[in-house]
Formats: C-alpha cells, sequence, structure tokens
C-alpha cells in the first residue's frame, strides 16, 4: 500500500512559531490584574511544624497575603492514592515541600517577604534510603496511611512506610526451582533522577468568584489537571477550566499532579486575581517530581541448554514524602524486572516505600528502565555462567508468537519481533572486529532487548473531533500535548492520508484548553500516536459520511454508492456524477437557499480494548494491552588514564509497528539515547544525611551535552504491523531510553569483566576497576 | 528608586523604567514582551536565554545592573526573521533538519549561532561544537542541532 503522507518526513506543523519566538509556553503569559506567588520550603526533610508566623511578611512591601496549611483538611492525589496535602499542614517530609505561599505584586516583594516568615519545628529522623525505611516502625513518615482513599489497584502497609506492595505469584516456584540446575544473582541500584526538561514547571491561576477556576499549566494531563483540582474544591468538574499553551518538554515529570494544587489552593484566597507561579531550576529539581530511585536484589534461574526456569526478585522504590505518583510505577516495574522472555515460574515484591525525599512520579519509561536493569544484566551473567553468548540465551527465552508474558498475556506476532530487532543490532554491532585493547583505551561491546508496555487507567482514552470549513478544508482538534515528540504534526499526517486532503489544508490542534478540546485522559505511556491516531480514523470515518449522507439524495444514490476523495463525494460506478465536499459540509444548498442535511462535524474516541489493572492475588491479568519491543547495543571505549567511558557508536531497533515520520521517529529514538546516557554515566541526585538535596542546580546536576552524545547512532524500525494501531503504528518514546543502561554496563562487562550493579557508573569507578590494567 | 535605561532592541530605541536590578531576561521579557528568550535555568548555563548585544552572543540572564545594559544594542530572535516574515537561514535549517522538538531551547542555540556565523561564516566545526556545547537541550540528543547549524553555515555561506 502506498502512502501520501505517512512513512514521510515533513517540516513541523509548529515549526515556525517555534524557531520566531512566537510559541507561548506558560512563564510568557502576562494576564490582567496578574500576582506573583514564591513558596517558603522547610529547613528540615522531616519535622512537625510547631508554629507559623506570617504576621512580618503579610506587612511586606507589595503582599497581598500570605497562605499556610493551617486548618487545611484537603488531600489530593492524581493516581488515585490521596496522601497528599496541597500545602504543609502539621508536619513537613521533604525538603522541598510548600509551607507557605506569599502572593504579591511582583516576585521580588515575595521573594523578600518570605525570609520575614517565622516557622518554628520540632525535627524528627530523616529516613532517605527505601529498605531502611521500609523495614523502619518506630520512624513513619505518614502515620495515617491507613486512612487514605485509594484505588483497589494499590495495597498499603499501615503501621509502616510501605505505601504500595506489588506482588507478583506466577507459575510454582518450587517446582520450578528443581528444573534448576544454574542461579545468577544480583543487587542492584538506581539511583533517583531529575528529567531536566527545560521549560520549569510554571502555573497560572484565576478563580472567578468561589465554584470557577481557570488555570494555565505545563501539564500533560489537563483533564486529570481538571479532575484532581475540582475533586478538591468539590467543585462540578465542569467549572474547572485548564489551558496547556507550548509544553517545553515533559519526560513524565509533567504529568503528574504537583504544583498545580498549591497555587490553586492559596489563590483561592483572592478571587478574581491571576496568580502566577513560575518554579525556580533548584524547585523543579527539589519540590515538583524526581524519576527511578530503586534498590533491589534479584535471581534467574535456568535449565543447562539456557531455557529460564525461574525468576525472583524484590525491588524497593524511594519514593519520597508522597506515594501517589509511584504507585503504578512500582507495579510495572515489578512485572517487567522479569524482562522480554517467557518465564514460567516468577516471584516478584515490589515495594513503594515512602522516604524523606521529593515523590517520584512518571519519568520517560515508567518502571521499565528499572525493572530491564534488572533483567539484562542477570542475563547476561547467565550466558557467562552457561559459556553461552548472551544473543543465543535471549532468543531461546524470547516473547514470541504463543509465548506468555510474566503477566500471563499471550504475546502474538502482531505484537512485533524480537529477533529481527537483535538481529539488526547485532548486524551492526559486529560487522567489524572489536578493535583489541591499545596504549590508551579498552574497547567493550553490549547488547540489552527491551519490552515495553503502557501502564495507564483501564478507561484511558483519546478523543477526536473534526470540523469541514466553509471551502472543505479541515479542523482536527485532539488533546495529545506536543511537548516535542511531534504528536501535532503525526496527527496531521494521519489525517491528511485518512480525510485524503492535502497536508496543507488541515489545520490541527495547537493549544488545550478543557472547555473546547475533546477529552483526553493523559498524554503518557508513548500511547499518543496510537490512540489518536485511532481516534482521527474514527471521527473521519464519521464526517465522510456525513457527507455522503448529504450527497445521497442529491445524486439519487444510496450512500454505499457513493465514494469520497478528499474533493468531491461521487457515484462509484459514474464518477462524473459528483458533488463538491465544500457544498456538503454545512448540508446541502439548493439555489433558493433551501438547505438539507448535516452539518460535517464528527466526534470519536479510541482506548485499549480488555485492558485491565492486575489481579491482586497473583500480580496477573491483561495489564499491559499493547507491547513495543526492541534492543540496542553499544561499543564504548574506556579511557586507561581517566577512567571516562566514551559510546563510539549506539544502535537501536524497536519494532514500532509503521513509522509515522522517519525523521521524528529518529529524534524521538537519538534523544532517548542521550537520555539514556546521561542516566548511566552522570546523573544522580544526592542528598545530604539530613535530607537536602546537594546537588538540585544545572552546574552539579549535569545533563548530556553535545560533547556526552555518541559518535554515531543507528536507528533501525521494524515494521511489523500493529493490529490495531493506525496504518499499523505502535507506541514509540519512552522506549530508547529503557535498555541503555543495560547496554552500556553489558559493554562496560565486555570491556572489563566486571559486573556493575549500579548506575551512574563514574569515570572514578572504571578507574578502581581498571586500576591494575592502565 | 526608578533608573532609567536605554537600549536598542531589534532596531526600536527604548527607555526603559526599571529598578536598575533587572536581568536583560527580565527587561525583555517583563517589560518589552519579548518572550522568545526562556529562563531555563536562571544562571547562565543552559543557554535558552542568548541574545545578540552589541553582536556577541550572551546570556541574558546572567547580564544586569545599569552600567552593563545602558546603551547596548541588543537583537533577539524576534528581530530575526524579516519583517515581511521571511525566515532567517538559520531558522530555515532548523525547520529542515528537524532540530526543533519542544522548542524552548531553540531561540538561545539559533541566537548563538547567528552570533558565531555573522562574526565568521566559515567557522570550523570545533568552534561552532564550542558554541553549542553552552546550550542544554533534553529533547533530540543534539543530533539534528548539529546537521541544522551546519546546513545554516552552507546557506550563509552560499549566500555570501
Amino acid at each position: 500500500m502506498s502512502f501520501k503522507y505517512i512513512g514521510k518526513s515533513f517540516e513541523k506543523t509548529d515549526g515556525y512559531s517555534k524557531v520566531t519566538g512566537m510559541a507561548q509556553f506558560v512563564a510568557d503569559i502576562k494576564l490582567p490584574r496578574m500576582l506573583h506567588a514564591q513558596v517558603l520550603r522547610p529547613k528540615f526533610a522531616h519535622a512537625l511544624i510547631k508554629s507559623i508566623d506570617t504576621l512580618e511578611a503579610e506587612k511586606s512591601e507589595g503582599v497581598y497575603k500570605v497562605v499556610t496549611g493551617q486548618g487545611c483538611e484537603i488531600f489530593f492525589g492524581a493516581c488515585g492514592f490521596l496522601d497528599q496535602n496541597p500545602i504543609a499542614v502539621d508536619k513537613v517530609r521533604h525538603t522541598g515541600e510548600p509551607v507557605a505561599v506569599v502572593i504579591a505584586d511582583t516576585v521580588q516583594h515575595a521573594k523578600k517577604a518570605l525570609s520575614k516568615i517565622d516557622v518554628e519545628y520540632e525535627p524528627l529522623p530523616v529516613l532517605l534510603d527505601p529498605v531502611e525505611a521500609a523495614h523502619n516502625k518506630d520512624v513513619l513518615i505518614h502515620q495515617k496511611l491507613g486512612e487514605y482513599p485509594h484505588l483497589p489497584s494499590y495495597f498499603p502497609q499501615p503501621g509502616t512506610n510501605i505505601f504500595h506492595h506489588y506482588r507478583l505469584r506466577k507459575g510454582d516456584m518450587k517446582k520450578g526451582l528443581k528444573e534448576t540446575d544454574f542461579i545468577v544473582e544480583g543487587e542492584f541500584e538506581f539511583p533517583l533522577s531529575a528529567h531536566s526538561a527545560l521549560e520549569p514547571h510554571s502555573v497560572i491561576c484565576r478563580w472567578e468568584g468561589k465554584d470557577r477556576v481557570e488555570i494555565w499549566a505545563t501539564s500533560q494531563a489537563p483533564f486529570v489537571l481538571q479532575q484532581v483540582i475540582a475533586d478538591m474544591f468539590k467543585l462540578p468538574h465542569s467549572n474547572v477550566r485548564v489551558h496547556i499553551p507550548y509544553l517545553g518538554g515533559g519526560f513524565g515529570g509533567k504529568s503528574d499532579v504537583t504544583i498545580e494544587p498549591m497555587l490553586v489552593y492559596a489563590a483561592k484566597f483572592l478571587p478574581g486575581y491571576a496568580i502566577k507561579f513560575v518554579c525556580s531550576r533548584k524547585e523543579v529539581m527539589t519540590s515538583t517530581v524526581l524519576g527511578r530511585g530503586m534498590k533491589a536484589q534479584a535471581k534467574l534461574g535456568a535449565k543447562k541448554d539456557g531455557t529460564f526456569t525461574v525468576f525472583q526478585a524484590e525491588l524497593y522504590f524511594s519514593d519520597g514524602a508522597f506515594g501517589d505518583t509511584a504507585t503504578n510505577i512500582v507495579t510495572v516495574a515489578g512485572h517487567n524486572s522479569v524482562g522480554p522472555y517467557s518465564i514460567d515460574n516468577c516471584h516478584v515484591d515490589s515495594y513503594g516505600v515512602y522516604t524523606n525525599t521529593p515523590p517520584v512520579g512518571a519519568y520517560r519509561g515508567y518502571g521499565h528502565p528499572e525493572g530491564n536493569f534488572i533483567s539484562e544484566r542477570l542475563v547476561e551473567l547467565m550466558a557467562k555462567k552457561l559459556k553461552m553468548s548472551p544473543s543465543e540465551l535471549r532468543r531461546k527465552n524470547f516473547l514470541c508468537e504463543g509465548k506468555k508474558n510474566s503477566l500471563g498475556e499471550t504475546i502474538r506476532d502482531y505484537n512485533g519481533n524480537l529477533f529481527k530487532c537483535l538481529e539488526n543490532v547485532e548486524k551492526e554491532l559486529f560487522f567489524e572486529l572489536k578493535p583489541k585493547e591499545d596504549d590508551k583505551y579498552i574497547y567493550g561491546r553490549g547488547i540489552a532487548a527491551m519490552m515495553k508496555s503502557p501502564k495507564g487507567a483501564a478507561n484511558a482514552a483519546s478523543c477526536c473531533q473534526i470540523k469541514f470549513c466553509a471551502d472543505g478544508s479541515i479542523q482536527v482538534n485532539l488533546s495529545g500535548v506536543d511537548m516535542g515528540q511531534g504528536a501535532q504534526q503525526a496527527m496531521r499526517q494521519i489525517a491528511a492520508e485518512y480525510l485524503k486532503i492535502p497536508m496543507e489544508r488541515i489545520s490541527i490542534f495547537r493549544e488545550i484548553d478543557t472547555q473546547h478540546s475533546p477529552w483526553e485522559w493523559q498524554t503518557v505511556a508513548s500511547m499518543f500516536t496510537y490512540r489518536g491516531g485511532n481516534a482521527i480514523v474514527k471521527t473521519a470515518e464519521k464526517a465522510i459520511k456525513i457527507l455522503k449522507k448529504n450527497a445521497a439524495p442529491i445524486l439519487k444514490f444510496g450512500i454505499d454508492s457513493l465514494e469520497y476523495d478528499g474533493e468531491f463525494v461521487y457515484v462509484k460506478t459514474d464518477p462524473d456524477k459528483r458533488i463538491a465536499v465544500k457544498n456538503l459540509v454545512r448540508g446541502y444548498m439548493y439555489e433558493n437557499g433551501l438547505t438539507v442535511g448535516e452539518v460535517a462535524e464528527a466526534t470519536a474516541g479510541d482506548r485499549l480494548p480488555g485492558y485491565t489493572d492486575p489481579d491482586p492475588k497473583f500480580g496477573m491479568g491483561s495489564a499491559g494491552g499493547t507491547w513495543t519491543f526492541g534492543c540496542q547495543g553499544c561499543e564504548l571505549k574506556i579511557d586507561k588514564k581517566t577512567g571516562e567511558v566514551i559510546i563510539d557508536k549506539f544502535i537501536s531497533s524497536f519494532d514500532v509497528g509503521k513509522v509515522i515520520s522517519p525523521r521524528m521517529i529518529r529524534g524521538q529514538i537519538v534523544g532517548g539515547v542521550v537520555m539514556g546516557i546521561g542516566q548511566t554515566l552522570k546523573e544522580k541526585i544526592k542528598f545530604s544525611e539530613d535530607g537536602k538535596i546537594t546537588n538540585a542546580t544545572w552546574v552539579k546536576y549535569k545533563i548530556p551535552r553535545i560533547n556526552d552524545v555518541p559518535r554515531k547512532q543507528v536507528v533501525i524500525c521494524v515494521e511489523t504491523p500493529e493490529i490495531r494501531g493506525p496504518y499499523g503504528a505502535r507506541c514509540i518514546a519512552e522506549h530508547p531510553m529503557v535498555a541503555v543502561s543495560s547496554s552500556i554496563l553489558n559493554a562496560l562487562f565486555d570491556a572489563t569483566g566486571h559486573n556493575f550493579f549500579h548506575i551512574p557508573v563514574t569515570s572514578e569507578d572504571v578507574l578502581k576497576v581498571i586500576g591494575g590494567k592502565a | 528608586m526608578t533608573e532609567i535605561i536605554n537600549m536598542t532592541v531589534n532596531g526600536i530605541k527604548h527607555k526603559i523604567a526599571c529598578t536598575g536590578k533587572e536581568s536583560l531576561l527580565e527587561i525583555l521579557r517583563e517589560h518589552l514582551g519579548l518572550t522568545g528568550a526562556k529562563e531555563g535555568c536562571g544562571y547562565g548555563v543552559c543557554g535558552s536565554c542568548t541574545v545578540i548585544v552589541n553582536g556577541e552572543a550572551v546570556t541574558s540572564c546572567t547580564l544586569r545592573g545599569k552600567d552593563k545594559l545602558e546603551g547596548i544594542e541588543v537583537l533577539t530572535i524576534e528581530g530575526l526573521a524579516e519583517k515581511n516574515g521571511e525566515l532567517h537561514p538559520i531558522q530555515k535549517s532548523f525547520l529542515e533538519a528537524g532540530a526543533v522538538q519542544c522548542g524552548f531551547c531553540t531561540p538561545g542555540i539559533i541566537m548563538r549561532l547567528y552570533g558565531l556565523l555573522t562574526k565568521n561564516p566559515n567557522a570550523p566545526e570545533e568552534e561552532i561544537r564550542e558554541a553549542l556545547s553552552k546550550h542544554l537541550c533534553r529533547c533530540t540528543g543534539y543530533e539534528a542541532i548539529w546537521e541544522a547549524a551546519l546546513l545554516a553555515q552552507k546557506r550563509i555561506t552560499i549566500s555570501s
């Protein structure tokens, strides 16, 4: 099948506004009666608030209001675990929490007043380590854990710091162990890290009296935000209007509700004013959400021939002061730690643990990079033990047609082809002999396989509205947030293809406004091209049907005899009998003005069918829904003098189903790999013993710059059509970050013979290992 | 106390009434409504606020004080395209190479390259890389930005 727009690269629809500075982000917005908020953060990571004195601050120049949490009884949760107040009430649980909000005429005046607030604290012991916190019953970060309302898929353990325990019990471990000849094991550490989207989190809020509120937010999830805010204040959801202008990067860090409840709560005291708060870079790191943060131990068993028999793991996540946004990550990391393999017997316990650190939220990969780190390092160890090539061992156990994954779901051919992905990576990686160690460098090569499925609300859907304009051009409206991934352009190409009209005549939504935009669960889980694309197809079908219905009585043929080609509706057997689309879009108008038929506007939605939460007893069920499989690999060299790891070549091959835009897909993959390299070799949020983040700046927390990227990146897309994706397309966005760390650590193993089980692996770490070799 | 600072921005003369403590970035964004320059960090390490001051690319968030700002000539991303909306070759190259994802870092990087390639259209690759290394981008992995920079250089040297 040949396509006009699918599978081709075009200039992005939002490009012009972004290269000219016209694209408006939240921090760029100015509104009438605008005031500015600044936030007081605590001196302690864990302390009781004994008293707060705001009198002096209130008298400070330009100050309109100082708001504290005193008397606040509101709890919220974006993911169905209501354990957080919008502002600290009687206790602080991490150093980034809001203690007081000052609202003033200028940012400077608000900042000045912060220092005049007097807070008396009673410090409490600080818990930073998730394993320690999980077993400490004397120091509880939340005393009322048992009272928090939550979804039935979360399992808190009141009286402990464990707010969620996911259990996977598949098969029969005893039986599996009997069949096992070899066991390998490891202890893993995946640090907390910062998403570091370039745009800081920002929000503007304006209350209209007591029961209507308007919000401009840096959010990937406008409709979740609408619901959370409405529920907090017991408002009809329809009275909360959320605007999302351009979004400067998300990576999951803007999918969770973070600073908005605090500001909306504070702004309620000043109805009629538009109150703006833009996080400093430090606050993005201390006071929104972080990602990852896992300590784990795991074992993999196999028969002599390499068949995997058992998998056992215990994962502890330092999920910070509030658990809500981490609950599902704990679950997903648990059942994905098994890897893209068929293993009959699995026993996994994954714990979400409160710690006195910023809360953990969604971060590109959502539990999968953590899980992948476990499975892919263990497979490498097992290959060594069995004296098998790691690739051969992977092939022997790969998920494929008819095999069951850890959740018990049966994988089909149309779910993708791991074998092809691995073959692509091997060809690129091994087509030349590995360079031999020389005076300056040691060389290594490594591969890792991956899978990723979405994790979302079971009712998650994307909706679309299509409007034909009077000239036959089309407006397509969806609510997938374009945070740089190219959602708008991908949707424009799909719409142009299906509606058969030139792309230039399709105007795709730019900003999202819950008042006017169709419902979308949220732009997460790499699902938007898949679901939004399907929504376009379904909506376009409806709209075309209206045009045909309008044409049928005029052409005197039934609608089944009519065809649509973007310009005309015509009779299939007699194409000269036709009516221009533009003469059908508002109904058909006769010469005397009499108009018949319907207006050509339509709406429809798409959702993953049969998608559920894991069952509570075994942690299995239809919780994956759709998968993207892939392999990544790299060739690296180690500078023997400095220990520096230089990635010469990085290869990614994913089964994406169908490429919508080659350039955009490469942009996603190349960018994700570089993010993964930063995660593997550099990035780690560090804490002092008393719980303060010691590197909450981009001076100390170093994310990759242009000189840190691989010399060469190879991207090879496999296209096994997904059975119900738009034009066969599958999810691809977070995926390139999933197996980067394991690929690099496997390559370091190849280079040095040493197995690292933690990241980041720094030059110092490498130097220690190769000390004797230099 | 109110200070008056005179500066020319995108060819227009302005008298800015301010406290005198504002950074150039604040003046551009808050006083002049030129929000194309962005604040990503506030201390000059991400490059999102880069503009041209007296012919040099600078981070506008770190430039403050009347002594530094009085009489300067500034070019921002808003002043780069032709008045009729026709894009500058660097802007065109960014679109063509697919170097724009979220777009937050884009204006700063484009202005940095403008500063370099205006002074030295034949700048060697190491200099281009050095210029780009002053910027953070979390989306692209820099590959397409690098391609856009080389493409822009080609366009500029051919047209001159």
